[in-house]
């Protein structure tokens, strides 16, 4: 059996993809998970690297009061809400694609991308509730664990 | 005959046709990209826990402290950080034609490279955990 050379640089420059052909929102959702992809790689790789790298390094430990001083700055809820929108919407779009990839359009395709819009609008208006709402002088001392 | 075209052979003798790294870089993005959105609903119920006092959030945290809930968010990380420079890459590719010819090198290019960060990255997250 032969096997062929590995080719490194062999690929001919295709021509520019633009943002696909198809419906008007097709194109927009097109735009919408590059611009919030290049977003996201500074939020989302940023939140992690605060959360489960400097922390770690400064030797800080992730609890309620960690939260209380990060959100009781306005730069930080406006981060996090920013981040939760943007990987929520751009996440579930994502999941989206895959869907349509995968089922025959119909009956099921439908059901599956509509259940997956209601669950993202749920969680999204739980996650804004928790980022703007947050009060640590509102929250209950103890709680059914203890 | 090259250490790829050996791995290439033995490949090819499970599936009938040779699976290209632009089939994996693909389907990593894929299976990164759901990875990492099932881990944010849960993360969002985690988080709104914070609402219903210290107690409460404070226990739900330490359910999350321990090895292997570690190890799970070290892969989380390693799959944001692939997920990102492939995306990097793909936009990349849509907006500058030419760099379609380097489609191979920039593939390997995110692989090592994300495999690079995940050393310290890996270190650092699972320190706690390790006996040094």
């Amino acid at each position: 059996m032969s096997v062929g050379r590995t080719v490194w640089l062999g690929n001919q420059p295709v021509p520019r993809r633009g943002p696909p052909e198809g419906t008007r929102w097709e194109r927009r959702w097109w735009w919408f998970m590059r611009l919030s992809g290049l977003v996201l790689v500074i939020l989302a790789l940023g939140h992690m690297l605060i959360m489960h790298v400097l922390v770690q390094l400064s030797g800080q430990e992730l609890n309620f009061a960690f939260v209380t001083s990060r959100w009781g700055t306005p730069f930080w809820r406006i981060y996090d809400g920013l981040l939760l929108f943007l990987a929520l919407t751009h996440g579930v779009n994502g999941a989206r694609v895959v869907i349509t990839d995968l089922v025959h359009a119909g009956a099921v395709r439908r059901l599956l991308i509509g259940g997956l819009w209601v669950i993202a609008v749920l969680w999204l208006v739980l996650g804004l509730l928790v980022v703007v709402f947050f009060n640590p002088d509102g929250a209950p001392a103890v709680g059914p664990f203890s | 005959m090259t250490l790829a075209d050996r791995v290439g052979q033995a490949q090819s003798r499970v599936l009938r046709y040779r699976v290209s790294w632009a089939q994996l870089a693909w389907f990593g993005h894929r299976l990164s990209g759901i990875g990492v959105l099932l881990y944010l609903f849960m993360h969002i119920v985690e988080t709104s826990m914070v609402l219903l006092g210290p107690d409460v959030y404070n226990t739900t945290l330490g359910l999350f402290r321990n090895l292997p809930i570690r190890l799970g968010e070290v892969l989380l990380m390693a799959a944001l950080v692939y997920h990102s420079l492939n995306g990097l890459k793909v936009i990349l590719i849509d907006f500058v034609p030419a760099a379609s010819a380097w489609y191979r090198p920039l593939t390997y290019g995110v692989i090592i490279a994300t495999a690079v960060a995940m050393v310290p990255l890996a270190v650092i997250m699972t320190a706690p955990f390790m006996p040094w």
